[in-house]
């Protein structure tokens, strides 16, 4: 056994590491309190009088090119829910049918739709954006959108685009969720003369409540964190552009110089919803960075 | 008759409880063929529009010299040319596509840009940059994360320790732009907080994300700092895999650390393990955002992945046909992975049944 002295030190090197992992972010952290002079300050400031003004102009406007960030954050917000909900929805249906109909197809359609997910966004974009500007440009010619309107490229296509983003990940691990709920459950139902929906909605849905959540939440976080789709097909006008693209887009000002008081703020703003994420659901962590194919605990 | 009038409503009710449902379309509906069908359809109809079609494209594209920056070629309709999804418009929406983005003039050889791929040194040199970047960066993830799993596995009565693990796993959810960004403030040479600790301990000023030597290291560190994370997730999921008696029995027998190691803890603790090294595997080998805003691929082409490369051919040389079909390439490497993670997990499968 070891003695009590010994479990203190333990516990006190595990926060340390801990503490040395998240060290870089708490460094931006302090920076977006730091007024621009502080943040280029040499040696750099440790101690310094916090304000509230890079975020307060981060998130109101600070002039000069970069106009307030509040509707990138409520684009991220509309966007990440919205997708991933949807997601949730079409793959809930489709997770059923894969664990109690087994269809022919369904190991292959499972690995198609993880396939999905391991390739390199570069490689996906190339093709969706040549399809959506096609798309619209069709939807134009036969008269279903305005001339200078966009469909695809609007926000329908961006919430599409990351419904699909969200679907493979969601599909795994519901599936995995409903086979774990035993089909007696199902029997039972049916033999007390429920229909299929009652079976899908009021037994086999509250069931698999934790594989919505952790779904949901990974899912978030995904389409939250995610860059390059938005960067290349995000527009001012439709209202997808998110809070990376903002990010990316606002690092130099107009005088060509480094804004890293907005860079600062902005990331701090941007990595609590994360942060609060993983406080909160933990326990979904394993399940939700492995896509839902590594179940358990942590 | 007024009880046999009540007993034949209760008998009719009874029927009718019982039968009235299976007549009804819905339930009808519901035990029919096209019920899981209809299930499939919304999830089926995503596939399509989202994989299927792009992917068709994509493959359609790479057998083409299209190229958006040189306008004045002349570019026949998509017709008898491997872009199916152009015959299954209808013909307004082809002739309207065809005139406004006019497509495209066939390659000389339908497997031209694939040869021009392999005789690209620029692609050769990312990909070798990118195995690099794999290579090193997993190897030294895997070994720093195995061993702080195995060190935090004794911390299940650790005091705060939902926080503390909060704080070690944020890296890993941070989106990619905001770490690549803070990165280059702390890498900053003039203001940067690491060469004021470099300065302070007496050493030279190093400019990490624009010198030779330091652009590539200083780009591994961070995403080995992103990722090292996830891997004590993974080792820490291995462990919680082993059963509890088995270890027990270990401890009551004695047994080296090394046997407990080899023939208890790895038996068990292996899938998880090797699933964890894959898809770290798989998303190495996709980083794209972290490069393209910590250096762009420089200084030269030093950083340079094979992400980053499709990206600028595809959105700076605007060369749709070129980077499609090493798109094509990158999407079989990437089907090959995941067949690699499938077998895995499956093996992991039968192994426990």
């Amino acid at each position: 056994m070891r003695s009590q002295t010994q479990t203190r030190i333990y516990y006190a090197i595990l926060w340390l590491i801990a503490i040395l992992f998240f060290l870089p972010i708490f460094w931006i952290i302090l920076a977006a309190f730091k007024t621009d002079a502080d943040i280029l300050a040499v040696p750099p400031k440790l101690i310094f009088t916090p304000t509230l003004e890079q975020i307060n102009q981060t998130l109101f406007g600070r002039g000069e090119g970069i106009s307030n960030t509040i509707p990138y954050l409520v684009n991220s917000l509309i966007l990440s829910i919205g997708s991933v909900t949807l997601a949730i929805i079409v793959s809930f249906l489709a997770a059923y049918a894969f664990s109690r109909y087994k269809p022919k197809a369904t190991n292959f359609l499972m690995f198609l739709m993880l396939s999905t997910r391991m390739v390199p966004a570069s490689a996906t974009i190339v093709s969706i954006f040549q399809m959506y500007n096609a798309f619209d440009i069709g939807l134009r010619g036969i008269g279903l959108v305005g001339p200078q309107d966009t469909f695809f490229r609007g926000f329908p296509g961006m919430l599409f685009l990351y419904t699909m983003f969200s679907i493979p990940f969601s599909l795994w691990i519901l599936k995995g969720f409903i086979d774990g709920v035993s089909q007696r459950y199902d029997e039972t139902a049916f033999v007390n003369g429920a229909s299929r929906f009652h079976v899908l909605f009021r037994v086999v849905l509250p069931q698999v409540r934790p594989g919505l959540i952790a779904a949901f939440i990974f899912n978030l976080i995904f389409v939250w964190n995610e860059f390059l789709f938005n960067f290349i097909l995000g527009t001012t006008k439709s209202n997808t552009q998110m809070i990376p693209y903002a990010l990316a887009v606002g690092l130099v000002d107009a005088g060509g110089n480094i804004n890293w008081g907005y860079i600062a703020s902005l990331s701090m703003l941007y990595v609590l919803l994360p942060m609060i994420m993983i406080f909160f659901f933990q326990k979904y962590l394993l399940v939700g960075m492995t896509f839902g194919t590594v179940r358990g605990e942590v | 008759m007024q009880v046999n009038m009540d007993s034949a409503t209760v008998m009719e009710r009874n029927e009718r409880a019982v039968s009235l449902p299976r007549r009804s379309p819905v339930r009808a509906f519901e035990e029919s063929k096209a019920f899981p069908a209809a299930l499939l359809t919304p999830i089926l109809l995503f596939f399509v529009l989202l994989n299927v079609i792009p992917t068709m494209w994509l493959i359609g594209f790479s057998f083409y010299r299209y190229n958006l920056q040189s306008p004045d070629v002349p570019r026949p309709a998509c017709v008898g040319g491997p872009c199916p999804i152009l015959f299954a418009l209808p013909t307004p929406i082809q002739v309207s596509l065809t005139q406004n983005l006019q497509i495209i003039i066939p390659a000389a050889l339908p497997v031209d840009n694939y040869v021009k791929i392999y005789n690209d040194s620029d692609i050769w040199g990312a990909a070798s940059r990118t195995f690099t970047f794999v290579a090193v960066g997993v190897t030294i993830q895997v070994i720093l994360g195995v061993l702080l799993g195995f060190l935090f596995w004794g911390s299940a009565k650790m005091p705060g320790r939902r926080l503390a693990l909060t704080l070690l796993f944020t890296p890993m959810v941070v989106t990619p732009v905001a770490s690549a960004l803070f990165w280059r403030l702390i890498y900053e040479p003039t203001f940067g907080v690491l060469n004021f600790l470099i300065t302070s301990f007496g050493g030279q000023k190093i400019d990490f994300l624009t010198s030779n030597q330091w652009a590539f290291p200083a780009v591994l560190f961070v995403d080995i700092w992103m990722w090292t994370p996830f891997m004590i997730l993974m080792t820490l999921a291995a462990l919680a895999s082993v059963p509890k008696a088995e270890l027990e029995a270990a401890e009551v027998d004695r047994m080296s650390w090394y046997k407990r190691l080899w023939y208890v803890i790895l038996p068990h603790g292996k899938f998880i393990l090797m699933l964890g090294i894959l898809l770290r595997t798989i998303d190495a080998f996709k980083t794209t955002d972290l490069v393209f805003l910590m250096t762009n691929g420089g200084p030269g082409n030093i950083t340079d992945l094979i992400g980053l490369r499709l990206y600028r051919f595809a959105f700076a040389s605007l060369n749709i046909g070129f980077s499609s079909a090493l798109a094509v390439v990158l999407l079989i490497i990437a089907i090959a992975f995941t067949s690699i993670y499938l077998w895995v997990l499956n093996a992991r499968r039968t192994s426990e049944a």
